[in-house]
């Protein structure tokens, strides 16, 4: 065929013609996250929440005056990760990429979306050395494992010592946490705020695969501990529940960090045993209304969408982790990801802006330094946010510390 | 001296749990000398099946072995039947078939729970005594009885009973049995059904302790093959007493030593014990070629 400067003159007005309608077209987020396996009712509530969030944008219009849809990218290890990352990427078509119920598979696609020059918007994934890594594509909405660490200490401070009334120079901890990297991370930083604040402490660790953890328990008994913190996946949590049941320890109080809040845990120890364990929690949607405005309405949607309750508070962390994309790509004025990253590290909202109670304020490695986590406590087979104070609802107060 | 009994006791309750485990493990060994890497998964059926039978009939999980255990017997013999007695001859091949049984049953539980950990407790669960210092959980206590009862009927059986019988003449030279007129594919199929029976008997009997998840049958097996190789190879007997030696192991270096520490030095007491006994403490030289011994 023979090409005249007419028919380029045509198909350049032809593809200008096609690049609104493809602006107007739709914004594609790949979820990465783990959709089959032993973490895939986690992965599922995360994305659903992701879903959740962009229902509700599209309901207003989208942004950009596109449409946003969510991508599922399967993911259950780290290898996994780049592959899904490559799939949504290559495959899909996806403008930017997010996650993930787990730190590997985060850090794997993470750097597989840099490769590919896309945006990876990181709600939920916990190590602080995500955001260390410093990315050029990463930013992370929710609290960091830094801040679960150090939101238990505070509640060790604030609320169990004031309660036992004693300083915290007189208050005796027991960190116990599960061997991996992210118990040990977490126990590092708690270690360093303890040490800090002068709170005596012992640590003591055990396997997440261990078969009994009563030699862990007795050690800890052993050092007759006012608090005893742990740091461990589902199962070996509700083993050292169960050994400490077994083994009459009894210490003042105890705190479970990022688990033990769900009906796992309620199933295995009954609610009887758990009246009064603190939790070092996402913001759930229980929380006080001025704390975190808009929570009770997540909760009305999430019923209205799924027709249940929530199965764990990480829904609502992503929830509120897709809104803060969703603003900075309004401020960017495009998903490309140097323009979004450079748009979300000028918002700035104080704290209690979101249904999390959540402000947003990044640091220069892109962490949110306005993300905390809430203390919470089982309370009559319900888990019930109880620090700080603000963001516990009306006549909601700390219970049963000391333990009976 | 108290803290001392305290940790002994811990150890001889762990022990109990390990000899459970083991005792179908080593049955098979012993008898079919495979090394079925799908036992912990046999282990992981019989806690869902005693939730199942929980959540379904009302059942206590220590009485639901009523319908577990038989259940597991069938499966165990089909899977011999039809997975690996036309394997009979390619011993590799069957090692390989039961890691793919493995897979295929974790991934089915996995797909049919979606991953979500449960948990069936009973009224005796959440029972402990207290003999001076030292605390007692009583679950555990049943375990180590119900290992106790199993190894002692087990050896019973294979001593005393003419099918018992039949499975050691098996296991000790099967041609021969064949001509003294055994059937040595259905001793064969029934010693794997035991097996697997007994396997989901521990599964029951250590449901209320654990929260289920589709992976917990790896958390066993890897001790398992240490009680079995310390104990000896096809030695009824040297399941249990392997078993109680791994658990006191653990329990002394998880808390003298270091949680983190006690897999390390029980496989360094395992190595040595493989050193000094190669057949293991009550195996007789070359049973891993002969299987099962008189020894039970």
């Amino acid at each position: 065929m023979l090409i005249t400067r007419r028919t380029l003159a045509a198909s350049a007005v032809a593809l200008a013609a096609i690049r609104p309608a493809r602006a107007a077209g739709v914004i594609k987020i790949g979820a990465v996250n783990p959709y089959s396996g032993a973490m895939a009712q986690y992965g599922d509530e995360v994305t659903r929440c992701f879903e959740l969030a962009c229902a509700w944008q599209n309901e207003k219009g989208g942004v950009l005056g596109r449409e946003l849809q969510i991508v599922r990218g399967n993911a259950t290890s780290a290898q996994e990760g780049i592959a899904a990352a490559e799939q949504l990427i290559g495959r899909d078509k996806v403008d930017i990429l997010t996650g993930t119920y787990v730190t590997a598979i985060s850090n794997a696609a993470s750097e597989n979306a840099l490769n590919n020059g896309k945006l990876y918007w990181e709600t939920n994934a916990l190590a602080r050395d995500l955001t260390d890594r410093g990315l050029p594509n990463f930013a992370r909405t929710g609290p960091s494992s830094n801040e679960f660490a150090a939101r238990s200490v505070e509640a060790a401070v604030q609320i169990v010592a004031a309660k036992l009334g004693k300083k915290a120079a007189e208050l005796k901890v027991w960190i116990e946490h599960e061997d991996s990297a992210y118990g040990t991370s977490i126990m590092q930083e708690q270690v360093r705020l303890f040490k800090a604040a002068g709170v005596p402490h012992g640590v003591g660790s055990h396997s997440a695969r261990a078969i009994d953890v009563t030699d862990s328990i007795l050690r800890a008994k052993g050092y007759a501990p006012d608090l005893w913190i742990s740091t461990a996946y589902v199962t070996d949590t509700n083993l050292l529940l169960r050994a400490a049941r077994d083994q009459g320890f009894k210490p003042a109080g105890i705190m479970l960090l990022g688990v033990g809040d769900t009906a796992e845990t309620l199933q295995a120890l009954g609610a009887e045993f758990l009246e009064g364990v603190m939790l070092i929690s996402y913001p759930r949607p229980d929380i006080n209304e001025t704390y975190g405005p808009g929570a009770a309405n997540f909760l009305k949607l999430y019923k209205a969408k799924y027709n249940r309750e929530p199965i764990a508070p990480q829904g609502m962390n992503a929830f509120v982790g897709m809104k803060i994309l969703f603003e900075a790509l309004a401020a960017a004025g495009t998903t490309e990801f140097e323009a979004v990253i450079a748009a979300a590290a000028k918002l700035d909202k104080p704290i209690s802006a979101y249904e999390t109670g959540y402000g947003v304020k990044f640091d220069a490695k892109m962490q949110n330094t306005r993300a905390f986590p809430v203390v919470a406590q089982w309370q009559s087979g319900e888990v019930r946010a109880v620090y700080p104070v603000s963001a516990a609802k009306a006549g909601v107060t700390v219970v049963n510390l000391p333990r009976a | 001296m108290a803290e001392l009994a305290n940790i002994l006791t811990v150890g001889l309750l762990l022990g109990g749990i390990y000899a459970l485990v083991s005792v179908g493990l080593n049955l098979i060994f012993g008898v079919i000398r495979i090394v079925n890497f799908a036992q912990g998964e046999f282990v992981m059926l019989g806690m869902y099946g005693a939730f199942a039978a929980n959540a379904a009939l009302g059942l206590d999980p220590y009485l639901a072995g009523i319908v577990v255990v038989p259940a597991l017997f069938l499966l165990g013999a089909a899977v011999y039947w039809l997975i690996l007695r036309p394997l009979q001859g390619e011993p590799m091949m069957q090692i390989f078939a039961t890691f793919g049984l493995l897979m295929v049953l974790e991934n089915l539980v996995l797909a049919g729970s979606r991953g979500v950990s449960v948990s069936v407790n009973s009224l005796v669960s959440q029972m402990s005594v207290a003999i001076g210092p030292v605390q007692i959980g009583l679950s555990r206590l049943i375990v180590l009885a119900a290992a106790c009862l199993v190894s002692l009927a087990l050896g019973l059986f294979l001593t005393r009973t003419m099918p018992g019988r039949a499975i050691r003449a098996v296991a000790q030279d099967r041609k021969a049995a064949r001509l003294m007129g055994i059937n040595v594919d259905v001793a064969f199929t029934a010693s794997f059904g035991i097996g697997a029976a007994l396997a989901a008997l521990a599964g029951c009997l250590l449901a209320p302790l654990y929260t289920m998840s589709p992976q917990i049958g790896m958390n066993f097996i890897m001790p398992a093959f240490a009680v079995v190789v310390l104990g000896g190879l096809g030695s009824v007997l040297g399941a249990f007493v392997g078993g109680i030696i791994v658990g006191l192991t653990e329990a002394l270096a998880g808390f003298y030593l270091d949680p983190a520490l006690k897999q390390a030095v029980l496989f360094m007491v395992f190595i040595v014990v493989l050193i000094v006994r190669p057949a293991g403490l009550f195996g007789h030289a070359g049973a891993e070629e002969m299987g099962l011994r008189d020894v039970t």
